[in-house]
């Protein structure tokens, strides 16, 4: 028997300490702790290569941590867990279907693999918009379709905790939206997410928190709201082109610099407010737009800032 | 619908589905049957004096059903390694033995459907094989070879990275092992240092044991024979091909 988790973190998903594992030379994860309490929807960002994919796969249960201690729902999920397992979902390769079966077929033989009914098939298909495909062979559907039925694979026996590897990638926006309506219900059904993605905006949209990998170590772990907020203090001024020329626009008091990005002429600046008013006193404030930081932005600060170091 | 009905229904649908696997099963073993029933069609081995159909047949047929459960699973275990769906199953609460129990109830039943197809034809008058009172004692003998070679498909599967090398290192196997064991020409008609390496194949007791049930053409201590040594082989291959299954390509 493991010793129990302390009280405080027994309501938590996962639990790691000072988790490292190591390949060859190479130290792909190197003392990552964190704690994803339960029913939050928890985002991995990093660079390929960062040590995230290894991070979920110890999570999952696929690998073992070279030391630290990890625990998942309360439980260890190394070895092999099997009362573990029925209570996490995870996100196959779009490859990882029952060759020559439909999409249905599919789904039907992954439910029945956790023990789950037919219905619980439907419901998986359904909530990934599937339902029409669900007579066509694995083989035959889209790239995006086979992402959906890939991810319907994860939810169809209703886990608590749910594993989702770049579930966006191969999906056109429309499909990507809605998506992201799943997501959301999985979460206001008080479902434990944590996902990986290179897509900052979706993270910064879905994430409750978020944290940001770099060479096996945890950089930054916040809100996407308090990572931005912490990230540059530079508001950008959008000014169509032929407004206001590069000269008077360096010209206004606060503006810190001035260039020219397509048909629109950038101002950068710490204080937004008197900037504005001067440029509406020159030419008036239609069609000008503010851009501060996005999670984007201090994603890439931050990796850069490692990769120099 | 358990986990082992589910796996046993996908490999059925994915087995049926697949007009290539059924043709190298069902109609390729035949074509040898019928082109060779047909050419030595009414002739005597010299050697024994009995029709060539009696050697043919069950040769044919023991290797039909041997290769088809090599490369069955075989085929199968490499590419749900290779497209992660051993991950998948993994993943999920299922044990090995309902994945690898599942793989056995559809290579018995291919090689049931085998049997009874290539010997329906081989008693037609063309090829004029008869049938002994003993041929019931040729399933327990077909079942223990399915399990030895399931065994050694279960091998192949959990190294051969591509589907060219499955059928690569099963035809290695599997072709000059039919050849050397009498499965396509008498053994009866070979020289006898032929006759003593015989002795030492798995595919040669199947066909020995097969041939004698269904033929008449040995004693009921031949086929307990084939059913021991079959059953020996199925033990220490099955237990090689448990210890070293992998789940994963990677480490």
């Amino acid at each position: 028997m493991r010793p129990t988790a302390p009280a405080a973190q027994e309501g938590a998903a996962i639990v790691l300490d000072s988790v490292h594992k190591r390949y060859g030379s190479t130290q792909a994860v190197d003392g990552i702790s964190l704690t994803v309490p339960r029913g939050e929807f928890f985002g991995l960002l990093g660079p390929n290569g960062a040590g995230k994919t290894t991070l979920v796969e110890i999570m999952e249960g696929q690998r073992r941590a070279d030391s630290g201690t990890v625990s998942v729902l309360g439980q260890s999920p190394w070895p092999r867990n099997v009362k573990l397992l029925p209570r996490i979902g995870l996100q196959t390769q779009a490859s990882a279907f029952f060759v020559r079966l439909t999409a249905h077929e599919h789904l039907r033989t992954v439910a029945a693999l956790y023990d789950a009914d037919r219905e619980a098939a439907d419901r998986a298909l359904a909530s990934v918009g599937l339902t029409e495909q669900g007579g066509v062979r694995v083989e035959d559907l889209s790239g995006g379709q086979r992402q959906r039925l890939a991810i319907a694979a994860a939810l169809v026996h209703d886990p608590e905790l749910i594993f989702l590897d770049e579930p966006t990638a191969a999906l056109d926006p429309q499909a990507r939206r809605a998506l992201w309506q799943v997501l959301r219900d999985l979460k206001g059904a008080g479902r434990t997410i944590v996902y990986t993605t290179h897509h900052l905006d979706e993270a910064e949209a879905l994430c409750d928190r978020v944290a940001i990998v770099m060479n096996g170590r945890i950089r930054a772990l916040d809100t996407p709201a308090k990572l931005v907020a912490g990230g540059s203090p530079t508001t950008q001024l959008l000014v169509p082109e032929g407004r206001l020329t590069l000269a008077a626009a360096q010209a206004i008091p606060g503006v810190l610099g001035a260039t020219q990005e397509a048909d629109t002429i950038v101002l950068d600046t710490l204080d937004s407010g008197p900037v504005l008013a001067a440029v509406d006193s020159i030419t008036g404030l239609k069609g000008v737009r503010t851009r501060t930081a996005s999670l984007e932005d201090v994603y890439l600060e931050l990796t850069a800032a490692t990769a120099q170091s | 619908m358990s986990a082992y009905a589910a796996l046993s229904t996908a490999g059925y649908r994915a087995y049926a589905r697949d007009k290539t696997t059924l043709f190298f099963t069902f109609a390729f073993p035949l074509l040898f049957l019928v082109v060779f029933g047909l050419i030595f069609s009414g002739k005597e081995v010299e050697q024994s004096g009995k029709p060539y159909i009696n050697y043919i047949a069950p040769g044919v047929l023991s290797w039909g059903i041997a290769n088809a459960a090599v490369f069955g699973v075989g085929f199968v275990l490499m590419q749900w390694r290779r497209d992660d769906i051993l991950r998948l199953i993994r993943m999920t609460p299922v044990r090995l033995s309902s994945v690898l129990g599942s793989r056995y109830l559809l290579a018995l039943a291919i090689g049931l459907v085998q049997a009874v197809l290539f010997v329906a034809v081989a008693v037609l008058p063309w090829f004029g094989l008869s049938l002994s009172g003993s041929w019931a004692l040729a399933l327990p003998v077909l079942a223990l070879g399915i399990t030895a070679f399931l065994a050694v498909g279960v091998i192949v599967g959990t190294y051969a990275k591509t589907a060219e090398a499955v059928a690569a290192v099963a035809n290695c196997l599997m072709i000059p092992m039919a050849f050397l064991s009498g499965s396509f020409f008498p053994l009866d008609a070979m020289p006898g240092w032929t006759q003593s390496l015989a002795h030492a194949l798995p595919l040669y007791y199947l066909n020995d044991g097969v041939s004698a049930a269904l033929t008449g053409s040995g004693s009921g201590a031949d086929i307990a024979l084939a059913c021991g040594v079959l059953a020996a082989v199925a033990v220490v291959v099955g237990a090689i091909a448990l210890k070293t299954f992998r789940w994963s390509d990677k480490s």
